[in-house]
């Protein structure tokens, strides 16, 4: 029978365990737990009445559909952003390469306005969009946007370090055989790179199905049309349903989890083939 | 969140003669176009829009706006939250990477997967789960209120939820960094006599510094700006129990936008200033994994 | 005795990764552990400093019981191989560290400092950090702070490894000075040979967790007393002959005695000889050799190597049989040997690729171990082949760097008479248990194999090996045999002493001390570590209980009676088959082996 732990001869292993799971049940796992246990309270028809209620449905289409659509327009982008960072040289380079971590830095409240602001129908934006009609704040576009914009640093700094790996020596030898840069990419970029741009867009997708306060302020919240899934939420807790809240938030745990599995398959996907192929 | 690029692009360049086609030049400039382009609607446009519009009536107006009471309160609030919350999971940040790295147990992956759990869920769930517990309607919602005590709609309660929600980041960057660092020096100072702590204080914390320094910043960062979890503990009463990021939406829904971004562009200038310290940590050889 | 170590074992998922080290080393003794990666010799280190726990046996330092004492407290100076200089801290702030945290006052502190740094030739380095140092001065460095608490013992984890030759030699040089200045007790654990050579009062020779041998490096060198240690310690010709009265006999040949010791007894047996390739004379003809002639050759290949010439001949076809072979391939080749000459030599007698020579031998080494060879015996050619690509049969033959020979007998067993004509056995038989098991051990015994391995298929090497004779006339062999083969195979051995159930309570003193004259004739003649256990019972019961615990073991069965085989034993043989089981026989008339 494996013991629990090797013997060591470094102090402290008693204290600082305790202490981490201590640490940890008191303020992630209770907490959690009691998510878990009010679901698990409540009678079957009723969880499926709340998850399943028409405003709820709603809300999972603009949440799951705008970040599903933000991450693939990260997809794009982020993969053009990752390619000019590593490749190019232009002046301000290093300063736009530090400033992509900036929606990750940046509170979402403080990018929520900031977007509104410049969408709005009189923004600096907004105003030339209008006026070919394209209406961006308080609607699901304005929702889309402010997604893409906190998506994009994980596909960026995602894809960076995969097309740093893509040995130069390879699409060298490629164009030596008669290979020209559009097969290149298609057949020796690509490949390298396709389990960071999966998993950048997994995780981009992640961050966006969970957010909340960049796209309050631009979506509009209008039920069943511009409301999105955590907004419901609230809303449920500030009517003291808290059930209701709870069966809510339990969905969004477990697709939480499916997220997160996912992920951790793609990464040790992409481990393996990266290993296999350009050593 | 990654570092920045390796500059190889213009030694490579230099060695590929005869590469600039008139095409590929073209098609190096569409490219950088449209990112730069891409990044500026979306990002560029936006932090100037925070201060264009905090400064929209003058500096005056913008420095008046923090006489206001309110306003006052937030900003102590959220330091007050920011000074309680960056050091306890500082120090859990600390234990548990010292857990992790130093000794082999089993489960131990699942205790780092445990760790990162807050990243993976929304900050709403964030937020509902603290009221699940000590809310009215919660576990101890009737306990509490017999004994008088508070923790939703108070301070302790966006406390807890800003530490769910800023739990990992001081330990993600610790523990693969202690890993990496092995215990050879540990080992060394055992053998010349040391005990646990100072090998702890001398030889283990000079060795992480630059990552706990990466950590620290980011957890502060994260504290100070968080928005949805804080949202849903706090009672949004005025004076009492807004952070910043909660006064600002306060300001905004009735519409004193100069209000609104002056408090904004604070948090702007606390933003930049952690990429300039996380910039200048990479510089020191810092990579992150 | 400064440091002691007593059976310290330790085990990492069931294997015994230092298994059984007993040494005693003196004050001010510049002891080396010397060994390949994976002999355990870094463990054993380790655990003499206190990082690792050892899970049997004691470890003293200058008569103080440690081993269950942190190692903070041990008093040691441990150097480690990569360093670990603490990356942050200048090198006085290094050296000053085990100072600090004895609260010694600043100026003393600085005062030790200064003559360490002196001590190990750094003056003036005081404030740079390690980054700024390179490797050899890191390495001072590492010494100075190790030994800045005045330790009682300093260790060295292969400190020179990662550094370049010339570097090398000159912290060789600074070891040695600064030890035998200091007068401390110092362990130094290596692979290198050479660095044995140059460092050391006395060597110890580790292999699959086992001290194999301890001695001053000549006495290795020109005496060692088993193939690891030739062999490791320098190129070396390994020959397999027949010792008999007149001296050492190569097939046909015979070299009078120039052994290093008579040979211990009459009789004819297969033994290993070293041959050290500068042992070995070429001269134009046989006459030229006089006694010390051996056989003819022929040159197959030279190199010139600055001060020497090393070369290749090849050994005349009669007498091909005679080299041990190295087992890679297992068939019998490279029938040569290496030799060495000196460039005065050369000029004395020049030669070419493809000249023949005689050979002679100026000195050579009997090894006194008794498994020389194995002959693998199976009644058709299949078997025997499959026999022979046994894994545990491969791992010995090519750790024993020994051939498997193979002989297809059809009637093993059961005929009764030896038939006649039929060549004796030499070395060890190997057969594969069946219905027959017994009646073919007691056959080939009594065809002259002097042991019987009894090898099931699907078996792994063990972790343990039961050590067992039925009677006292059997124990000089048996333990002979389990030392020998103990020796390449990672595994602890424990000696099994039965005393039948009916024993009345006073023999059981009795049993407890030839437990102890066992072990101590084990260690003391055989140089073989081992644990031993008293048990009540039937000896074959009790055998049977205690292999079936686990399946990685075996069993050294020592018998001097054939017929005992069948009478006792049959349940061993036929209730338990998979298990690997040795029979060592000793025929009471005949003398003893080794």
């Amino acid at each position: 029978m494996k013991p629990f732990r090797q013997p060591s001869v470094l102090p402290g292993f008693g204290l600082t365990f305790g202490f981490t799971t201590f640490f940890l049940s008191a303020v992630v796992l209770l907490p959690l737990a009691a998510l878990v246990l009010q679901t698990a309270s409540m009678d079957w028809d009723h969880f499926v009445r709340v998850i399943f209620h028409p405003r709820a449905i709603g809300s999972y289409r603009l949440s799951f559909g705008a970040s599903a659509l933000a991450a693939t327009i990260n997809l794009v982008f982020g993969f053009i952003i990752a390619w000019t960072l590593v490749r190019y040289e232009f002046p301000g380079r290093k300063i736009i390469d530090a400033l992509i971590d900036m929606p990750f830095a940046l509170p979402t409240a403080v990018s929520g306005i900031a977007l509104t602001t410049v969408f709005a129908q009189n923004g600096w934006i907004g105003q030339y969009l209008e006026a070919w009609g394209i209406k961006v704040a308080y609607t699901w576009i304005g929702v889309t946007v402010a997604l893409t914009l906190i998506g994009m640093p994980f596909m960026v700094r995602t894809v960076q370090p995969a097309l740093q790996e893509v040995q130069r020596e390879l699409e060298d030898a490629a164009e030596t055989l008669g290979a020209n840069k559009l097969y290149v990419l298609r057949r020796i970029i690509f490949p390298t790179v396709l389990p960071a741009m999966l998993t950048g867009f997994t995780l981009a997708f992640a961050r966006a199905v969970g957010e909340y306060g960049s796209v309050i302020f631009i979506a509009g919240n209008l039920p069943m049309k511009t409301e999105i899934t955590p907004l419901l939420i609230v809303i449920r807790l500030e009517e003291f349903d808290y059930k209701g809240a709870a069966a809510l938030g339990f969905v969004m745990l477990v697709i939480s989890f499916v997220v997160l599995l996912t992920i951790n398959l793609l990464q040790a996907w992409g481990r393996r083939r990266l290993v296999a192929s350009s050593r | 969140m990654a570092g920045g690029t390796r500059s190889a692009t213009s030694e490579d360049l230099a060695t590929r003669p005869g590469r600039d086609t008139v095409l590929s030049i073209a098609v190096r400039w569409t490219l950088i176009t449209i990112s730069l382009v891409f990044l500026a609607a979306l990002l560029l446009a936006p932090l100037a829009t925070v201060f264009t519009a905090a400064l929209e009536k003058g500096f005056q107006a913008y420095l008046d706006s923090f006489t206001d009471p309110d306003t006052r309160s937030a900003i102590v609030l959220t330091l007050k939250t920011a000074a309680i919350v960056v050091p306890l999971n500082t120090l859990f940040g600390l234990t548990a990477s010292w857990c992790v790295a130093k000794f082999e147990f089993r489960g131990k992956s699942f205790l780092i997967t445990l760790i990162d759990l807050p990243l993976a869920v929304s900050p709403v769930i964030s937020g509902l789960v603290y009221v699940l517990l000590f809310g009215l309607q919660g576990w101890f919602g009737v306990w509490l209120q017999d004994h008088d005590i508070s923790i939703i709609f108070a301070l302790p309660g966006i406390i807890l939820a800003t530490m769910f929600v800023t739990f990992p980041y001081v330990a993600r960057e610790l523990i693969p960094l202690m890993q990496q660092l092995g215990n050879d020096e540990e080992e060394a100072a055992l053998t010349l006599g040391a005990g646990g702590w100072i090998t702890f204080f001398r030889v283990t914390l000079p060795k992480v510094r630059w990552g706990l320094v990466y950590g620290v910043i980011l957890c502060n960062a994260r504290a100070m700006g968080e928005f949805g979890a804080v949202s849903v503990v706090s009672g949004h009463v005025r004076g009492l129990t807004n952070t910043m990021p909660l006064h600002i939406e306060i300001l905004y829904q009735e519409y004193s936008f100069v209000g609104a971004f002056a408090v904004a562009s604070l948090l702007t200038l606390l933003a930049v200033i952690t990429l300039i310290i996380k910039t200048l940590v990479e510089r020191t050889g810092y990579k992150r994994r | 005795m400064s440091i002691t170590l007593d059976q310290v074992t330790k085990r990492y998922q069931g294997a015994p990764v230092v298994n059984d080290v007993s040494i005693d080393i003196g004050d001010g003794e510049f002891f080396v552990l010397l060994g390949p990666s994976g002999s355990g010799k870094s463990t054993l280190l380790r655990a003499i400093a206190g990082l690792t726990g050892v899970d049997h046996g004691r470890i003293a330092l200058h008569g103080r019981d440690v081993t269950h004492v942190s190692p903070r407290d041990r008093g040691v100076g441990l150097v480690f191989q990569n360093y670990a200089l603490f990356r942050h801290m200048t090198v006085a702030e290094n050296i000053e560290f085990a100072l600090r945290v004895r609260r010694v006052k600043a100026g003393a502190r600085k005062k030790r400092r200064e003559e360490l740094l002196r001590l190990v030739a750094l003056e003036g380095m005081d404030q740079r950090l390690p980054a700024q140092l390179s490797g050899g001065q890191q390495q001072r460095v590492a010494v100075a702070r190790a030994l800045a608490h005045q330790p009682e013992v300093l260790l060295l984890d292969e400190p020179f490894g990662a550094l370049d030759a010339k570097i090398r030699e000159e912290l060789r040089r600074t070891i040695r000075q600064v030890q035998r200045e200091l007068r401390i007790s110092t362990v130094l654990v290596t692979h290198d040979q050479e660095e044995a050579f140059a460092l050391a009062d006395r060597i110890g020779v580790m292999n699959l967790g086992r001290l194999l041998e301890m001695g001053k490096p000549d006495d290795l060198y020109a005496r060692p007393a088993t193939r690891f240690v030739a062999t490791f310690l320098g190129a070396a010709n390994l020959l397999l002959a027949k010792q008999t009265a007149r001296g050492v006999m190569f097939g046909e040949a015979s070299v009078a005695n120039r052994t290093s010791e008579p040979p211990a007894n009459s009789r004819e047996q297969e033994v290993v000889a070293v041959l050290r390739p500068e042992e070995v004379e070429l001269a134009p003809s046989r006459t030229s050799l006089g006694e010390s002639y051996m056989t003819d050759g022929i040159v197959e290949e030279i190199l010139f190597s600055g001060a020497l010439e090393r070369m290749r001949v090849r050994l005349a076809n009669g007498v091909a049989a005679m080299n041990v072979v190295r087992a890679e391939n297992g068939a019998e080749n490279g029938a040569y040997l290496e030799v060495t000459r000196t460039q005065h030599e050369h000029r004395m007698f020049p030669l070419t690729p493809g000249q023949s020579v005689a050979i002679g031998i100026r000195r050579l080494h009997v090894l006194p171990t008794p498994l020389s060879s194995f002959t693998v015996c199976a009644p058709t050619e299949a078997s025997a082949q499959a026999l022979s690509r046994h894994p545990l049969l491969i791992e010995l033959a090519s750790r024993m760097k020994t051939r498997v020979g193979l002989r297809v007998e059809a009637a093993i067993g059961i005929e009764t008479e030896p038939r006649d004509g039929t060549t004796a056995f030499a070395g060890a038989a190997v057969i594969a248990p069946d219905g027959y098991t017994i009646k073919r051990v007691e056959w080939l015994l009594g065809q002259g194999a002097e042991e019987v391995l009894v090898l099931p298929p699907q078996t792994n090497p063990p972790h343990r090996v039961l050590i067992h004779w039925v009677d006292e006339g059997a124990r000089r062999a048996t333990l002979a045999v389990s030392a020998s083969f103990l020796r390449h195979v990672s595994a602890e051995a424990i000696y099994i002493g039965i005393l039948p159930n009916t024993a009345p309570d006073a023999q059981r003193p009795q049993g407890m001390r030839a437990l102890l004259d066992a072990r101590s004739e084990a260690q003391a003649v055989h140089g073989l570590e081992m644990r031993t256990e008293l048990r009540f019972g039937d000896v074959a019961g009790e055998l049977i209980r205690q292999l079936a615990e686990t399946p990685e073991q075996m069993l050294i069965l020592g018998i001097s009676d054939i017929l005992v085989l069948a009478e006792q034993f049959h349940s061993l043989f036929d209730v338990l088959p998979a298990r690997p089981i040795l029979v060592v026989y000793q025929a009471p008339d005949a003398p003893s082996r080794e």
